[in-house]
Formats: structure tokens, sequence, C-alpha cells
């Protein structure tokens, strides 16, 4: 049967903000499936609330809406749209629940709208773990031994029956959000008690242990015709006890027997059958006794996931496309395999390389949390190596984390770090096996596979001949085809990397680019995607006319996430309108600039200085763009061009303006913008005599910090002398302190600009929420500003582009600025894209990228018509929310400040700031709670502030409750309001009120370290249970509007 | 040491033969005469499988033939005895980018040497691969030498005497001796199998269904097997050309109608053979696990696994010989069956070993559809 001809219009789900275990593989997914549908000449209306995304971008559906995704919205857009079908199953976890819930409140049934891809059932099956063990039981596949527990006391009960350590995992959560092992009573009975809550249903799956068993993936499709296909199996380096998003993954699976690996492949196919999947992409996770090759199933997803965009671009096989037209009635021997042009779409790719997946990890963001991996996900991002053996694919991943141009640096290491999964174990790994450990030492202690380990050890006895013998034409060649960078190799030899560079020269070692084919060279393919490896003798490269390259942003991480993803596909885009031919260079297989149709030519190959060269020089571009990925490409840039290739837009010399501290304010001083006052200070002999010249409060930082590192507002010398205390290590006379001015209660906006050869537009100011002292990537912001005064904006106007003049900007430019007593100050330039911009795009509909990528182009004034765009024209209110990943990480205080934490952004947007506020709110998964108790805890200077709030607060019906301090002082002005002990103070004390589940809100406003810990407890006990915690009183304002708006009930959705 | 693999063609490839483990090396080094036991020849084939590696080497198809497995490492769970498909290692010759490097399982590494099969690793197998693709099933062979020019040389020398080997193929894998299995099912039919290089999962999956099974050389005469009143026969699958097997077309034409007939791969052409259709060769021919097949007996379309260098030509096919088999990638014939005359030919292997099982059910579908039914139907 082709294509369903009653299908005219379908919704597509999208899967919200970028949180730990649900990233931007699903924009990839829904992008990949959006352009599918609309070339099948269907109507696609598409929600998310994630306005970073590039499926939000209002050129890929037919119309888009950035709405909360809640069932009351879905059903406004459903009303609004009338499409006959939605398919959830694109939008991860997030969508597929939220189309159980339309389901369940009646509403799909109502508009006589079809699930398609995945009905009740599936999902049910799928996520609810005693069902899907009762369909394993069916088809006789096993499983790990274990019960559902549905309160504390029969969860003792079992865990004496399973014996330890044992494995919690809360039924319907995200990325096994809530779970983890326990290795003693005590730490389960708290997991415990944390599981039953995490779990919408209050339901635990207890398990026994498979620590250390082998851990397969298989991603596979089925259609309506019953064809089933593995896509690919992948196996984890990581044993059991990791989540697989925290696992390094290698695909094809290495270790399995083809009889081993045939009966894994025959049960995942009774499985899907059985749970009965009609249509679409799944996983199933396998476990694998390493010795007796006993087989459990671990779980299995009815869904486009992680781990099949990895698939997609392991393979080359489009999953998330092959997916969407099944959906509407498609078989698979009915599409044509994308990458052969000739073949069926009912195959099984075959491999000639191998893939090695790495998750990129943010611990050090989140003081306090121990660096140990679990069964609870928690890296923020991936990276892909393609290589044609596994030592070289994993080399490849392991430079393209950045981690350390080296890739494989010289580290210290403790034997817990081999013994206990943690984000650097690879790296101990490695090193132990240089301190001459032996295969069999470490499979004891990491219970890593010896094929594994095995090859590790063969990286090192490389490392070993490249020190102890020359490095000639032989050595060389082994060593690229293994993988080490130029720079490792110059560290062991003890040179500098030019010189390796220039031996290659000599000798002609140079990688050539091979096709990713989906059958292994048995068809002709001319697909655009290619990969690096020394062991090929010859390139598949077809010639493009005078080419651009657009480094891309590398792994996600915290700072630097899908946003710059959107600005290279945007860039893409744009390059090729203007009829040039685009090469993408990236490492992240989540994303969409890595999708093989995106660019003319792409690339995936780490980004670093060593990989670019070698693809330009073969690929001769006109030029690089580096302002589109992030800081991954600017910092590439100077070397890039110190090797001969044009850098395209703001030059070298722009960057340096923005980069180096001392040149900029020169040049601010110039022309007249004011910036903080600050010093430099290597010991703390030279920070106290500045001390006084900056003021506190000031804002410490160590030199060479990313996103905010280690970064504190200080009240007092005192502070100021435990700061430098605190971070000895990380200053000295050559990496000084960096101390700036802090502008206590300051309003800060981003600005966001494009300035052309004779041109400049600025793309809009988004005001922050949050006063200064909250990362910007952490603050909320509103778009068009809400308490700028008019002339205060038409000021900062005028100052960006002078700024942008004197910089010579070509391009793009973000700005960070603090307004305070209408005095403006800058805080930060940067020449690039930012996270901002696709937010300011969909906010004010100018296409800011295009733009950028006219000024590039060196297009006139004539030719872009700057005066067409306006920032203040559109009639709506966008409100930036921002998403956070404490739950993951136990330890961590949820308070704001300089260093950045959050993962993802949203996007409300209304016809007045509230509507769009409550909505930012809701699309961040903060609840606004109609009724119940406020409790506050303020510090000194916020209490008369707080105090009209509060007021207000009990006029709407809220109770109060409130620190002793804070408490006395609401009563003393007329407050009816319930003191609570802090918890210094003795017990009963106020996070026990809040852990008994009496509080409904919290808004707790904190400076100072002292009381910042003292206030710790609150904080994480609303983590804990979900209850809104508000750190900041700008943002307490924002979240009473908020409240207001909720309850009038009355909302409306909009198309962008 | 370097080894190189030189193509019929003229195209020479470097490598390095056998394991870079220095145990290793010293073995095959200890063998008398080495550089003639490991210099081999053949025709060069490629297998796009990812695993499998050992029931390759052991499946008779592959007789006289360079085995090239795309996937970069092999080698990489050891050996297993129990996963060979015949008695021997038949291939020519393993070429992969990679295998294991460890002295733990070097099992895969020794046993090829054990059977003086050379390795060639370190050379660029995906250009190799596209090599192959475009010539076809080029000769080869894989020898020691100081240098490309003299690779050349004794290369020729090999692959012109190989060639001079007879051209039944089948007759060199098939067993001489006539063998008796006991099948699972005591009530159950009994199977003459025409061992034209039959893989062992082929049996196995008989005695699944069968009292016993008779397996015969190739060029056993119709009386011999008739004698046996087997009550089906099969024809397996084995290496070569189909139109270089003597006798056996004759042979089977005459139990056409008689009794159920099921051929694979090798025994599918011998059966269109039988029927006075013609075969031809494929450029490259199918090997791998891969391959999509539309199948309209047993009514889906799944993944097989493939080994063949000959297709039937559906225009010589008789008119009551429907095609019901069909190879997605390609379109050639990859099935037929008659109702009428109650014979099967399939050109896959629904034994695997290695591959996907999707295709087993063509056994079930044998003794239940072919054998059984008949039987009521004729009563």
């Amino acid at each position: 049967m082709p294509k369903r001809q009653d299908l005219k219009k379908v919704l597509i789900i999208g899967s919200g903000p970028i949180v730990i275990g649900q990233a931007c593989e699903f924009d990839y997914s829904g992008t990949q499936a959006c352009k599918a549908l609309m070339n099948e000449n269907l109507q696609v209306v598409l929600v998310n609330s994630n306005p970073a995304t590039i499926m939000t971008d209002p050129e890929l559906a037919t119309s888009v809406y950035v709405e909360p995704l809640k069932a009351e919205y879905l059903e406004k857009i459903l009303i609004k749209e009338k499409p006959q079908a939605v398919i959830p199953t694109l939008g991860g976890q997030t969508a597929l629940n939220l189309a159980l819930d339309l389901h369940e409140k009646g509403i799909l049934k109502k508009y006589n709208v079809e699930l398609l891809g995945a009905t009740p059932e599936v999902i049910r099956a799928a996520e609810d773990r005693e069902l899907f063990r009762n369909i394993l039981d069916k088809i006789g596949a096993k499983y790990p031994k274990s019960y559902l527990v549905r309160n504390y006391e029969y969860g003792l009960e079992v865990a004496g029956e399973l014996g330890y350590p044992l494995i919690l995992r809360p039924n319907y959560t995200l990325g096994g959000g809530g779970g983890g092992i326990a290795y003693s009573p005590e730490e389960y009975k708290t997991m415990l008690v944390k599981a039953l809550h995490e779990s919408p249903t209050s339901e635990v799956l207890v398990e026994e242990s498979i620590l250390g068993w082998k851990e397969f993936e298989l991603e596979v499709m089925r259609d309506h015709k019953g064809t089933f296909v593995v896509v690919c199996h992948i196996e984890n380096f990581d044993p059991c006890g990791v989540h697989t998003g925290d696992s390094i993954t290698v695909a094809p699976q290495m270790t399995l027997t083809d009889r081993q690996y045939q009966e894994m492949r025959d049960e995942a196919y009774k499985i899907i059958n059985e749970v009965g999947i009609q249509t679409g992409g799944a996983n199933v996770q396998f476990a694998v006794h390493p010795t007796t090759g006993e087989r459990v199933v671990i779980e299995m997803n009815p869904r486009v996931s992680r781990s099949s965009a990895l698939a997609s671009k392991a393979t080359g096989f489009p999953i998330a496309k092959l997916a969407a037209l099944l959906a509407i009635g498609y078989s698979l021997d009915e599409i044509k395999n994308d990458i052969t042009k000739s073949t069926p779409s009912c195959y099984e790719p075959a491999l000639d390389y191998v893939v090695t997946k790495i998750p990129r990890f943010a611990f050090e963001k989140f003081s306090g949390t121990k660096d140990i991996l679990t069964t609870q996900m928690k890296s923020v991002g991936e990276v892909m190596g393609i290589g044609r053996t596994f030592n070289e694919s994993l080399m490849k991943a392991l430079l393209s984390l950045e981690y350390h141009p080296e890739g494989i640096p010289d580290v210290e290491y403790t034997s817990e770090m081999l013994s206990y999964p943690n984000s650097k174990r690879i790296f101990a790994v490695f090193q132990a096996f240089r301190d001459g450990k032996s295969v069999l030492e470490l499979e004891g202690l990491t219970q890593i596979n010896p094929w594994f380990l095995e090859h590790v050890e063969s990286l090192i006895k490389i490392e070993n001949k490249i020190k102890q013998s020359e490095l000639n034409f032989d050595v060389l060649l082994e060593a690229k085809r293994n993988g080490f960078s130029d720079a490792r190799i110059a560290k062991l030899k003890k040179v500098n990397e030019g010189e390796i560079l220039n031996l290659r020269n000599k000798h002609q070692i140079h990688p050539h680019f091979n096709r990713v084919d989906t059958c292994a060279a048995e068809f002709e393919s001319s697909t655009p995607y290619m990969y690096s490896s020394y062991w090929s003798q010859f390139s598949e490269l077809p010639n493009l006319d005078k080419p651009v390259v657009i480094i891309g942003s590398g792994p996600n991480r915290i700072g630097q996430g899908i946003e710059f993803d959107y600005s290279c596909v945007r860039g893409v885009k744009a390059f090729q309108k203007n009829q040039i031919p685009v090469i993408m260079v990236n490492s992240n297989p989540e994303t969409v600039s890595t999708d093989y149709d995106t660019s003319n030519l792409l690339f995936f190959e780490p980004l670093t200085v060593e990989s670019l060269t070698e693809i330009m020089r073969v690929t001769r571009p006109q030029g690089f763009v580096a302002q589109l990925g992030g800081q991954t490409p600017i910092n590439l840039a100077k070397s890039l061009e110190a090797r001969g290739f044009k850098l395209l837009g703001s030059s070298n010399e722009a960057i340096d303006l923005a980069e180096d501290r001392g040149l900029f304010s020169q040049i601010c001083h110039e022309i007249g913008i004011k910036i903080p006052t600050s010093g430099m200070a290597g010991s703390l002999s030279q920070a106290l005599e500045l001390e006084l010249k900056v003021g506190y409060p000031m804002i410490c930082r160590p030199s060479f910090v990313l996103g905010g590192r280690r970064m504190e507002v200080l009240e007092s010398s005192e502070e100021l002398k435990s700061y430098f205390e605190r971070h000895k290590e990380f200053i000295s006379s050559t990496q000084p302190c960096l101390m700036d001015q802090f502008l206590s209660g300051a309003l800060e906006v981003d600005v966001d600009l494009v300035r052309g050869k004779d041109w400049i537009i600025i793309g809009g100011i988004v005001e922050h929420i949050e006063a200064a002292g909250v990362h910007s990537g952490d603050s909320m912001g509103v778009i068009p500003p809400q308490r700028l005064k008019e002339e205060t904006c038409l000021k900062i106007e005028a100052l960006s582009k002078k700024l942008s003049e004197r910089m010579n900007i070509i391009g793009h430019m973000n700005l960070q600025l603090a307004i305070k007593n209408d005095e403006i100050y800058i805080l930060e330039a940067n020449p690039r894209s930012s996270r901002s911009v696709p937010f300011i795009a969909k906010a004010t509909q100018i296409p800011l990228i295009d733009l950028g990528v006219a000024a590039t182009l060196m297009k006139s004034k004539q030719e872009v018509k700057p005066e067409q765009w306006d920032w203040r024209k559109s009639d709506f209110v966008s409100v930036k929310g921002v998403v956070f990943p404490f739950k993951k990480f136990t330890e961590s205080d949820s308070i704001l400040g300089p260093e950045m934490k959050s993962t993802g952004e949203t996007m409300g947007r209304g016809r007045d700031y509230s509507e769009a506020l409550m909505k930012a709110f809701l699309s961040s998964h903060v609840n606004l709670p109609a009724k119940g108790e406020a409790f506050f805890s303020l510090r000194e200077k916020d209490k008369k502030e707080m105090l009209a709030l509060a007021k207000e607060m009990s006029q709407m019906g809220y109770k109060l409750s409130a620190t002793t301090g804070t408490a006395r002082y609401f009563q003393e002005n007329g407050l009816d309001c319930l003191p609570l002990r802090k918890v210094h103070e003795g017990r009963p004390h106020c996070v026990d009120h809040i852990r008994q589940g009496n509080v409904a809100m919290v808004i707790n406003t904190t400076t100072g370290r002292k009381s910042i810990e003292a206030s710790f407890d609150i904080r994480r006990a609303c983590i804990d249970y979900s209850i809104p915690c508000i750190t900041e009183s700008d943002a307490a304002e924002a979240f009473l509007l908020a409240l207001k708006k909720k309850s009038e009930g009355s909302f409306d959705v909009e198309r962008l | 040491m370097i080894g190189f693999l030189v193509l019929e063609s003229g195209e020479v490839f470097a490598g390095s033969l056998f394991s870079e483990s220095s145990e290793l090396r010293k073995d095959f080094f200890a063998v008398n005469d080495f550089e003639k036991k490991f210099s081999r020849a053949g025709e060069v084939v490629f297998n796009t499988s990812h695993f499998g590696y050992e029931e390759i080497a052991t499946d008779p198809s592959y007789f006289s033939q360079i085995v090239v497995i795309t996937a970069p490492q092999q080698g990489n769970y050891g050996v297993n005895r129990d996963f060979w498909e015949s008695r021997r290692i038949w291939i020519e010759g393993f070429v992969c980018l990679q295998t294991q490097y460890s002295e733990r399982e070097h099992g895969w590494i020794k046993r090829l040497h054990e059977s003086h099969v050379p390795i060639l690793t370190g050379l660029d197998t995906r250009m190799l691969t596209m090599h192959l693709r475009k010539q076809g099933t080029p000769w080869g062979a894989i020898v020691i030498a100081k240098d490309k020019e003299e690779a050349k040389i004794k290369a020729k020398v090999l692959i012109d005497e190989k060639k001079k080997i007879q051209k039944d193929w089948v007759f060199e894998v098939s067993r001489k001796e006539t063998e008796i299995q006991i099948g699972e099912i005591p009530f159950g039919p009994k199977v003459a199998v025409l061992d034209f290089g039959v893989k062992e999962n082929i049996l196995r999956q008989l005695k699944k269904y069968a009292s016993e099974i008779k397996i015969f050389n190739s060029r056993t005469s119709f009386d011999i097997i008739a004698s046996y009143k087997p009550e089906a026969l099969m024809l397996t699958n084995g290496p070569g050309d189909p139109a270089d097997v003597q006798q056996a077309a004759d042979v089977v034409k005459p139990f056409i109608g008689q009794i159920p007939i099921f051929g694979i791969c090798m025994g599918h052409q011998i059966l269109s053979l039988a029927l006075g259709a013609k075969t031809y060769k494929l450029k490259f021919g199918h090997r791998g696990s891969n391959h999509p097949i539309q199948d309209q007996l047993l009514k889906k379309i799944y993944v097989s696994s493939q080994n063949h260098g000959y297709a039937v030509d559906e225009k010589t096919l008789p008119e009551d010989v429907m095609v019901t088999q069909r190879n997605l990638n390609d379109h050639t014939v990859a099935g037929f069956f008659s109702q009428r005359r109650n014979f099967l030919g399939i050109q896959y292997h629904p034994e695997a070993c290695p591959g996907p099982h999707e295709a087993s059910e063509l056994f079930k579908y044998f003794f239940e559809e072919m054998i059984l039914n008949k039987k009521t139907e004729d009563r």
C-alpha cells in the first residue's frame, strides 16, 4: 500500500527544551521528518516550545507553533489547525507522554484525530514495566529479576530477596531520572523514597543487578507489512551499570558471534511484534553475560531516540525520515534508499568502517556532585568518530570531545577512577596502560570487555613505539592510522606540532576521504557524507565550485548547544540560496547540521586545526566561516588563517579586539562606552591592593575560563580572601584572577546585530528578567524590553552600532550590556552568532543568519535593504525560559549565579508580557500552582521590595510562611505569615516543612557564600520535589505575573 | 611480512600477511616450504556480513575463492568448532582490514594458519571492493614477493595453474561417501540430499522435520537415489558455475513431479537447468547478510543471507513455474515454485549461518506444505 490518500494534514510534536536525556537528536529527527512529509505534499503542523531548534524555523513546516507542550495548548492547536493525525514518535518521551495524555483526556477522540506510529497501548507497554515484562514472558525472553514497588515497605521486602547491588528504575521518567544503583541498604532507602516520588505513577522497578554484563542496542524499523530490519547494532564499551547515554558505544557490535547476534535479532523482532508496533523505528537494549552468553532484555523504546539518531549518522540510514513515511502508509520496500538511489529501504546497512560515540559531561559545573556514572543519565552532549578501525574511530572521537588537543593526554588518576565509572574513566584507562597495568588487571577493575581493553593497550604500545623509535614513514603512518593527532605525536617526541605536519608533508602522509554509503561499497552511491581515514588509499570527493566551509559547534555542552547548530544550518541554506556550495564540518551526531542532505558536502570529523587543514587542503574552499558555530570555530580561526585559509566575515583582528580585555577596554574608552572597573591580580596581596579601586561587590574569575567557571560575586575582603584560598590552584601571575566591578541590581540586556560593509541591522534587545549576576544563559529574557526606557533602548542601539563599526565587524555580533541608573556598561562583546540569535529571529521574524551571510558575502545596502527589518514591529511579546538539570545532580545547588548551568531554553509567546511569561514558565517545567503555601526566605535588602509581592499573593489566596526574620517583618507589616525555623535553628525547620509537602512554591533570595550554603537545603528540597523555587527578586515579580495570568485561565495559541 | 593480493586484471594491493603477533609469525616461518603453502589463487569475492567469518570460511560454496570481508575487524570473538558449516576450511585466502590483535584469542588467525590459508590485512579493502564491483569476480592470488612486479609474475603462474583444475567444483567439495543421518521426527519423511557442497545447517534444518536423511555425492545416479525411496529431494548449495556441474541436472530431471524437491543456491540453479532454464553469471554476485527478499510464499519481505555468483534467467523458466521470491536490490530471481510439480528453488540461504533467520520458515514450508500436505492430498 502506498501513501494514504486520506491524510492531508498532520501534527508533529517536538520534544521541548533540551534536557539531559532528551537533547537535540529530536530536533534532528523532527526536522528530517518534517522535510520528508512536506515533500509528500502533506501539510505539516509542528509544535515545540524550544526556540533554539531548527524544526521551529518557519520555513520548515506549513505552520509552526512555539507553545507549551501541554494538553490544553495542544487542544487549542488541534481546534485551530484541524489536522487528521498526530505523529508522536519523533519528539522523544515528552511527545509520547503528551500523546498519551491527549488520548486519556479524550481530546484526540473529540476532534477525531488519529495517532500515527504508536498507539496508546504501545506507549504504555514500553513504559509500564509490568506490562512489558508480561510481553517478554509471552515470547520467552528473559529479563533481570525484579519487582514493581509501589510503596516503601514492599520496597524493603523485595530488597532482601534480590540482594545488593540493586537497580532502581522509576516508571515514566526521562533518561532514567530518579533511578540509580544502590550498593547498600542505607543508600537503597534514600534512593527508593526519591524514586517513588520521581515516578508520576509512584512506581519503581527494583531490579537485580546485571553490573558488568555486556550491553547492546539494536535500532530497528518495522512497516505495516511486518517487514523488519535492524538498521544498526551497537555495543557499549562500558558494561552494564552505566546508562547507555553515558556509555562509550561502538557500531557495528564487535564481540558477539553471528549466532548470538542473530538470536538477539530474532528476539527484538518478536518483541516489536508482540508490543504491537505497527510502523516506525524502535530500539531494544540487551545485556549479555560476558562468559556464559546468557541474554536479558533491558528495555525497548517505541520511537526514534538518541541512539536512533546515532544509528542514522553511523550508517547513513535516515530512520526519522523513514519513520515518518511509514507512518503515512508507505512500506519499506516502497521507499528508495536515499544513499544508493537504486536499492529499496528494506535492507540492513553494511559498514566498512567503525563508529565510536563518546558522551560529553559537565560535572565541573555542578560543584558538590560526585563524578560517578550510574543508570541515570548525566551527559549533556556527545561526539562520534568515524574511522576504518576501532582504534582510529575511538581516537577521532576522543579528539572530537574538545577536552584536549592531544586527544589522549597524560593524566593523573586514582584506582577509584578505574573501578567506579566516571566521565574521565577512558583517560584513566589509557594512563593505567601507560603505567604498565595489564589487560587482565584492568578487566578486573573496570569489567570492560577485554576486546576493548586490548585495543586501548595497543594504542599505548604504539605510543611507546613513537617515543622510542625514529619517526620514519612507517612509524608515522602507523601512528596516524591509529588516530594519533599531530599534537599528541609532537608531545611524545617533544617537538612542536608544526614539525609533525612538515614531516607528514614530506612523507605525503595525508588522510583520504571516503563515503558513508550504507552498503560497504557494494553499490554505487553519491551521497556527500564523508569521513577521513589514513587507511584509505583514495578519496571519493565530489567537485564543488568555490565552496565555503562552515565549522560546526561540536559536542553540546552547557554554554554551547543546539542554538549554534541552528545558526550553522540556517547559514548553510543562506549560502546555498546565494548559489554557493557549502561544506559542513562537525562532530556531533545529534545535530541537523550532520544530516547528509543538509549541506553540499558533509565531513564528520573532529573540529581541530589538524582535521580542518586536511579537509580544506583537498577541497580548496574560497574561505571558512567561524562565526556560526559558537566559540569552537572562533578558537580555531587564527590557526587556520595562519595555515593559509581565508576567514570569511569578521577578521581575526576583530576577534582579538573582543577577546583581549586590554584592547577591548581601550576601544571602549576611545568611543566613550563605560565598562565596569576592573583589575587583575596574580596573588591575594595584589588583589587586596586593587580592592578599593574595583570596589565591592565585585565579580572574580580566573583567566581562561569558559562559561563562567569559578566565577563568584564577592561582597567583602573576607570573601575575597576565601576566594583566593579556594581557587589558588587556578590563579598565578601568569594566570591572574580577573576582578570586575559588579553592578549590583543592574538590568542586563543581550543585543544581537549584523553588520555589512555599509549597513547594520539590530536584531533585537533582549532584556534579562533577573538582575545582573545571573549568567545570561541562565536568566530569563524578554523581547521587546518591558522595563527599559525607550530612550535607553535607542542609546543601546546607537552604542552597539558604534562599537561594531569600531571593531570592524562583518557579520554577527552579540553584546552583553548592563544598565544601572540609566548608565550603560558593556560587559562582553562576541564577534559571532550567539545563543540568543534563534530566539530573537523567532521573536522578531528577522532572518538574522541570512543577513549575517549576506554581510559575509559583502552585499551592499541596496541589495540587503536593511530598512525593511525592524525588531520593534512584532505584535507579540516573547519570553525566553530556561531549564536546569539540577535533578540529575543531587548534590548541587540550584541558586543562579555567574556560572551557566542551564541545558536548554523555551519560548513563551503572548499578546502581552504576562501571557508570554506564563507560557515560558510552563514550557520550562515550572509549575504555576493555583493555590497553596508560598514560603519566603529573603535576604535583608529584598524584604521591603518583596513585601508588596507577598501582600498580593496573600490577596490571591495563597498562604504565606517564612523563615523567622522574614516572617517577623511580614507580620509587622500586617501580613498573616507562618514563621518557620531556619535549618540551623533546630527542628522541625523549614526544610522539614517543605519536604512534608506543605509548600507549593518558594521564594528564596540570598547572597554571600555563607548564607548561600546555609540555605542550600531549602533549594535542594524544592528540586527534589519539583517545587518552583525562585532565587531572585525580579524573577519573583515575573513569577507572580505568570501566576496571575494562569489564574485568569485565558490563553491563546498563535503560529509563528 | 608484506604480502600482495594481485588481481588478474593487473591491480596489486599490498598488505601484511598474517598477524602482527610475533608468536604467530614464528609459527608461520616454521611451516616447511611456507611460501609455497601460503601462496594461493582463487576467484576474489567480497562479502558484506559483519560477522560469521568462521561460517563463511567453512562454507563449501566458497571453494576456490579468496574472500574479502568488507567489515574492517575480524576474528574478534575467537573460534568455535560448532560454527563450522562443513568439515574443513575451503577458502583460498582471507582478506580484511584488521584481525584481532590479541594473544588471548588469536584463535581465528591460528586456525586459518593451520589450514595454510593466507590472511592479508592492512590494505584498503574499500578500494578493493570497488574494483571487484566494477570488474565482476576476477581471479586473483595472494603471494609473497619483494615488490609488485615480482608479485604479478608469481600471481600469474598461480592463477593459470589454478584455472586448470577441473571445472566441476561441486564434485570437488561433495561427499564421496554416502551418509545417513537420523532426524528428530521418528515418523517424519525420509529425504535424499544431493550434496553439492552442503552447509551443515541445511542438514540440521532438515533433521528437525525428517526421520532420516541420506546424503549422496553430486554424481550419484538416479537409480541409486531412487532405490532409497526418498519422500523428498534436497538439492544443496555449492560452489562454481552450475553449467559446469556434471550429471546432476539429468539426475534431478526424472524426480521432478514425482517427489517434492527443494533446491537451495546451487541446488536451485541445478533445478532450473533440469527444468530446461538457463543460468548466467552475475556481475559481482550477492554475498552478505543484508539482502532484501520479497517472498510470495511466506507472504513477507525480509532480509536474507546470500552467497551466489550466478542467477537463473527468468525468461527461460517453463510456464508453470512462478517466480515467488525476488531480490529487491536488483530484481533478480531469488526463488521459484511450481505447485503442480511441487518443487521450490531458493537462490539465497534460508539456513542462514551466517545471517538472519527469517527465511528458515521455508524449511517448514517444504515439509508441511510440500511434503505432508501433498501426502494427504494423494490419499
